[in-house]
């Protein structure tokens, strides 16, 4: 037990570190806010007149405060799970803003992880049961190769071919405007058509890393003592291939996969960027192009959030699933 | 009939850049049913890889090459892998060499009892209860089956594993066991408990064994006939009891030269110079004959072969594969000539050796010693007591052997003295400082003055720096020597652990040396800065016996020589017999005997001393049977115990 509450204590010290770097950063960067949103108003002739400046400054409420008072009304905001008003998008508060993009970054990137570690992990485990032979050698060059295509090529060729040569799926964006979001059947149709393409541009090179990892720990395994003592023990080829070999095998990928879901959060800007996809990657794109600082502020929290969260959850699944894990903690 | 028949066989080990290695070359014996075979030999000269060919688990790059295994009357290379899997543990079962890993780490012990029996179709019917069962063989080795059922491997000590692992091969009553190595690695009072258990077990039981070990005082003490391999082939096969007394091939000799009881009057052991051959090209003649003192010109162009020895070797089944007693070395000798004994390079006890230390000012001076460990066990503090009050001297010109079992604070008292540790309290000087005291250059200059061998020679070297290299750093850093000076002192130092000529070991990488021949560069390279206290960790552990001595011989020469002080760590009282002027036996951070070596090893008076002598196997006490009658005076191996 000692080990779980190690792991929260850990959980509890770098969440407080992280809120605490995640307010003091913004504010050593240089740039002013106000003057940014200034210039996002006045775009074309870029002049700004200094009263303008001083209004927009007191509607933004622009810390004029001490750094301490700052600091604590920055963590009862937390708490209260007020994050201020969004400079991009004003009037709208932080809240609404990413409450619109986290679903579109859940989903797309979850399902796609998900599915690139099961198929990973799975493929890998096969590839390494049989190992050194030409299947093998296939499928390990053949993917290492297909790893090192650029995404954003793979990407554009998609989009070439499926969106703009043939034309059956759209090219860009989460839904289209036609129909309005919502729990309704055309909308999820809508939604299932704009998925497709970007989820199957990371799906391409998605699986790759799972299938490497879990081939190479897997080949070591199966080569360790005890698989040996498995075989001359005379156990089937399936309770050596799943309890010895990927039992053991699987342990490091898993950690992996609970810390990808952490980062999953923040949103991957590549992806969202070439298919304009509504998601948290765009959001922080254009926060810190507009120096958006309690928007930049609050994706960063969520994103380190969510890390920890997935350590403390890796920290605890690997607790659970290697009993070495729990012993070396107490020792 | 015989149950284990091997005909033939050969294994090779393939690769795509090199020419196959003939690691198995055309071995053929059999096994009777309840018989207690031991198979010895050195790293290298394919016993192991014969066991797997037993088992029909050849790995690539080893390949089966020819011959046939046969089990029972069935040849289990011409069965379906699906016909061995069922032979497997109902028939023939294994102990690996390295038990400590063979249990899957993520798997409670009791799932990997149960899934031995799922796999071979426990019928709780006819085979009884599978719990009763797996408590019948726990208790049979002597382990409390409720605690060690729950448990993972990890949480076993390692004398537990190798039981568990025991208890695992003998669960399904197998005909045949297979025990590669089982004691190594074990701490020596484990060892000798693991190996007590299993003779007894055996005699109860009444399996069939083959035991391989490196270790001929085990084997010889445990088996009931002996084969002794050499370059992949058996050179000899003896009842263990005249093999110990009697043996024939000369390598056997050079075997059992290494092997002396401490506590005789004279100990002095043998070595077997050179090294056993490539068997990428299997050579011309007798393998060993480039090694052998007993050589004849036969031995570099025909082959002996593996025939039946003459009658006078005594009683049982004996064969021999060597020219001493083919009719090709017969002509050669002369009939009716008896071969002379071999005579090997042998090394006699130096402790006790006249010594120019009487009287001298001791170097080191401990008095009191205390280490104390903590680590935190959640949010408690633990202690562990490592070392508590050790006081002794270390003297110029000798060396004081520090015996113990693992754990007993040997090393961390090593640690204080090179400091990497530094002692909670008690006072420690070496040549009058306190080496605790020391910052920066005077602790800089301090580790030049004492150095450590180590007892890995393998993991003691960087493996991608040459020889050169190894040696030149020391001397850069501690010396400040470059260019030709740097070179001759290199040189120099190569000849004086008698690498030579030097110039042709200066460029060689590490795995291109064998083991001693590594431990030599280890022993160089501490000697490099002109250290005035040499810590010795177990430097002659991990080396094959018949090499043993050659080193022990090179620290003693430069002990003497270069009147260097030298603490001698081990848990092998043999050596430090062979080596040591003094004794201190440690447990549990306390010495709790000390004295001059003769004194201590041969008239024991603590009792944990006397479990340590007691723990040596003494191949004289081989198998039940007494030595025959033909067994003569002369052909008694030197140095073997009467």
């Amino acid at each position: 037990m000692t080990y779980f509450a190690r792991r929260i204590g850990f959980f509890v010290l770098t969440l407080w570190g992280a809120v605490t770097l995640n307010f003091l950063i913004p504010r050593m960067s240089a740039g002013d806010p106000a003057q940014a949103i200034l210039e996002q108003v006045a775009a074309k002739d870029g002049y700004v007149d200094p009263a303008q400046l001083e209004a927009v400054r007191a509607m933004l409420g622009v810390p004029d405060a001490s750094l301490w008072s700052q600091y604590v009304d920055y963590l009862g905001n937390i708490a209260s799970g007020n994050f201020g008003v969004s400079y991009t998008y004003f009037p709208y508060s932080v809240t609404d803003v990413i409450g619109d993009a986290l679903p579109w970054t859940i989903v797309l990137l979850g399902t796609t992880l998900v599915l690139s570690f099961v198929i990973g992990t799975l493929l890998g485990a096969w590839v390494a049961w049989r190992r050194n032979t030409g299947f093998d050698a296939v499928v390990t060059v053949g993917s290492s190769f297909l790893g090192t295509l650029p995404f954003f090529w793979l990407a554009l060729l998609l989009i070439y071919v499926f969106a703009i040569t043939l034309g059956w799926l759209p090219s860009s964006g989460g839904y289209s405007g036609a129909v309005e979001p919502g729990p309704s059947p055309e909308f999820f149709v809508d939604a299932w058509q704009h998925f497709l393409l970007p989820a199957a541009a990371i799906m391409i090179t998605g699986p790759i890393g799972w299938m490497l990892g879990m081939r190479n720990n897997m080949v070591a395994s199966l080569g360790e003592d005890f698989t040996r003592f498995g075989r001359a023990k005379g156990l089937p080829a399936r309770v050596l291939a799943v309890s010895y070999g990927a039992r053991v095998a699987i342990l490091p990928n898993i950690t992996g996969f609970a810390l990808a879901l952490g980062g999953l959060v923040g949103g991957t800007a590549l992806v969202e960027q070439v298919f304009n996809y509504p998601g948290m990657g765009r959001l922080l794109l254009e926060a810190v192009g507009n120096k958006d600082f309690p928007l930049m502020q609050t994706i960063f929290l969520f994103s380190t959030v969510g890390v920890l969260v997935a350590n403390l959850a890796a920290d605890m699944l690997y607790g659970l699933l290697d009993p070495r894990a729990r012993r070396k903690e107490t020792a | 009939m015989a149950l284990v028949e091997v005909e033939h066989l050969s294994v090779d080990y393939r690769s795509r850049d090199l020419p196959p290695s003939h690691a198995v070359r055309d071995v053929s014996f059999s096994i009777a049913e309840g018989e207690f075979v031991g198979l010895l030999g050195e790293s290298g000269c394919g016993k192991s890889t014969l066991g797997n060919a037993l088992l029909h688990l050849l790995d690539r790059p080893a390949h089966h090459a020819g011959g046939s295994v046969r089990f029972d009357g069935q040849d289990l290379y011409a069965l379906s892998e699906r016909d061995v899997n069922r032979l497997r543990w109902r028939e023939i079962a294994t102990v690996f060499q390295s038990s400590m890993n063979a249990l899957n780490p993520v798997l409670r012990v009791a799932k990997q009892f149960h899934d031995a029996m799922d796999a071979h179709g426990w019928r709780e019917g006819v085979d009884g209860d599978r719990h009763a069962r797996i408590r019948e063989v726990l208790a049979d080795v002597e382990l409390d089956a409720d605690r060690v059922m729950r448990s993972y491997p990890h949480e076993l000590s390692g004398g537990m594993r190798q039981r568990v692992v025991l208890a695992l091969a003998l669960l399904l009553r197998p005909r045949f066991v297979l025990l590669d190595e089982p004691t190594t690695g074990l701490d020596v009072l484990v060892q000798r408990s693991i190996v007590e258990l299993l003779r007894r077990i055996q005699r109860e039981q009444g399996f069939t064994v083959l035991f391989i070990s490196h270790d001929l005082g085990t084997v010889l003490e445990i088996a009931d006939r002996v084969m002794v391999m050499y370059a992949g082939e058996v050179v000899e096969s003896r009842p263990s009891a005249e093999l110990a007394t009697n043996p024939l091939h000369p390598y056997s000799h050079g075997l059992l030269g290494s092997f002396d009881d401490p506590r005789a009057e004279h100990v002095s052991v043998a070595y077997i110079a050179g090294r056993p051959p490539a068997l990428t090209e299997p050579p011309p003649g007798c393998p060993f004959a480039p090694r052998c003192p007993s050589r004849l010109a036969a031995c570099d162009d025909v082959v002996p072969t593996l025939d039946d020895a003459p009658e006078a070797a005594g009683p049982g089944p004996s064969l021999v594969r060597c020219h001493l007693f083919t009719d090709v070395g017969a002509a050669e000798l002369g009939a009716g000539t008896v071969p002379e004994t071999p005579r090997f390079a042998e090394v006699t006890a130096w402790s006790g050796a006249a010594s120019s230390a009487e009287g001298r000012e001791p170097l080191v001076v401990v008095e009191d010693l205390v280490k104390t460990y903590e680590r935190r066990r959640g949010l408690r503090k633990e202690r562990v007591e490592a070392v508590r009050g050790v006081s002794f001297t270390l003297v110029p010109g000798q060396v004081r052997a520090l015996v113990g079992q693992s754990g007993s604070g040997k090393s961390t008292i090593a640690k204080i003295l090179t400091r990497t540790e530094r002692a909670t309290s008690g006072t420690l000087r070496v040549d009058g400082v306190d080496p605790g005291s020391l910052r920066r250059a005077a602790l800089r200059e301090y580790r030049s003055r004492v150095q450590m061998v180590f007892q890995d020679p393998f993991a003691a070297l960087n493996p991608t720096k040459t020889v050169g290299d190894s040696l030149g750093r020391p001397l850069r850093n501690y010396l400040g020597l470059t260019g030709d000076a740097l070179w001759q002192r290199v040189l120099e130092l190569l000849e004086s652990v008698g690498l030579s000529p030097a110039a042709t070991y200066v460029d060689k990488l590490p795995h291109q040396l064998s083991g001693g021949q590594r431990q030599r560069v280890v022993v160089a390279r501490a000697m490099a800065p002109r250290p005035r206290l040499l810590v010795a960790d177990e430097p002659i552990s991990m080396l094959d016996v018949s090499i043993r001595a050659e080193i022990l011989e090179l620290l003693a020469d430069t002990v003497r020589e270069q009147d260097v002080t030298m603490l001698y760590i081990t848990h092998d009282l043999l050596s430090a017999r062979l080596l040591a002027d003094d004794i201190m036996v440690m447990r549990s951070g306390e010495i709790v005997e000390q004295g001059p070596t003769a004194q201590v090893v041969r008239e024991a008076r603590h009792p944990y001393t006397r479990s340590l002598l007691d723990a040596i196997p003494r191949p004289a006490r081989a198998g039940a049977v007494p030595a025959g009658p033909t067994a003569t005076e002369s052909t008694t191996p030197t140095g073997a115990p009467a």
